[in-house]
C-alpha cells in the first residue's frame, strides 16, 4: 500500500515526532508507515486521515506489495 | 506534545530496572546462602525461589509495556517471539534427541544454562525485526 503521508505532512509543516504524539504511536511507527515498511491497521489509518482531514482514500493507495 | 515513545517509556523502565537489579541481587544472595551447608532445607528452598519474585515482578512489568505498546511495537514483538519460540524448541529437542545418544554434561546443559538461550534468542529476533521495519 502506498500512501502520501511525508508530502501531507511537509505540507502541513508537521515532524515525525509530531505527528506520532497525535496518533499516540511511535516515531518509528509513523517512519514505517511512511517509507511503506508497514501498513497499518485500519483504525490508525482513520486516525492519520482524521488528523489531515481527508479520507483513507486520499491518503493510502492500494499496489501490490513486493515483500 | 510528547510521542509515545517517551510518554510511557519512562516509569516502565524505571520499574523494570529496579525488577532486573533485585532480580540479580537476591540471585546473588541466594547463590552465597546456598553454599552453607548446614542450612534447613525448607530454607534452601525459600532462598533458592527468593529470585523468582523479582524476576515475577519484571515479567509484569514487561507485560505491562507490551500493553501500552502501539500496533507496529507489538508486531515486533511477535515477530522476535515467532524466531525465539522455534528456536527455543529446535534447541530443546536437539538436547533431547542427544541425551538419548549420548551423555550429556549435566552441570554445563542444566536448566540454569538453557533457559538463558530463551532470551538469547528473543533478543535475536527483536534485533532481526526491528532493523525489518527502520
Amino acid at each position: 500500500m502506498k500512501n502520501s503521508i511525508r508530502e501531507l505532512r511537509d505540507a502541513h509543516n508537521m515532524s515525525q515526532e509530531e505527528l506520532a504524539a497525535k496518533l499516540e504511536v511511535s516515531r518509528q511507527t509513523v517512519h514505517a508507515i511512511e517509507t511503506d515498511k508497514y501498513d497499518p491497521m485500519l483504525p490508525l489509518a482513520f486516525r492519520i486521515a482524521k488528523v489531515f482531514g481527508m479520507s483513507i482514500e486520499d491518503v493510502f493507495q492500494h499496489e501490490r506489495k513486493k515483500r | 506534545m510528547e510521542s509515545k515513545d517517551s510518554k510511557s517509556g519512562v516509569g516502565r523502565s524505571y520499574n523494570g530496572l529496579i525488577s532486573a537489579i533485585l532480580f540479580v541481587l537476591s540471585y546473588l544472595i541466594a547463590r552465597i546462602v546456598l553454599k552453607q551447608p548446614d542450612l534447613a532445607e525448607i530454607l534452601r528452598i525459600l532462598v533458592a525461589l527468593l529470585p523468582v519474585v523479582p524476576f515475577a515482578w519484571l515479567l509484569w512489568e514487561i507485560i505491562r509495556g507490551v500493553r501500552e505498546m502501539d500496533e507496529l511495537e507489538k508486531r515486533i514483538q511477535l515477530e522476535a517471539l515467532a524466531v525465539a519460540f522455534p528456536l527455543t524448541l529446535i534447541l530443546l529437542m536437539t538436547l533431547g534427541l542427544l541425551e538419548i545418544a549420548i551423555k550429556l554434561p549435566a552441570e554445563d546443559l542444566s536448566y540454569r544454562h538453557v533457559w538463558a538461550m530463551l532470551p538469547t534468542f528473543y533478543f535475536l529476533g527483536l534485533f532481526l525485526s526491528k532493523r525489518r521495519y527502520q
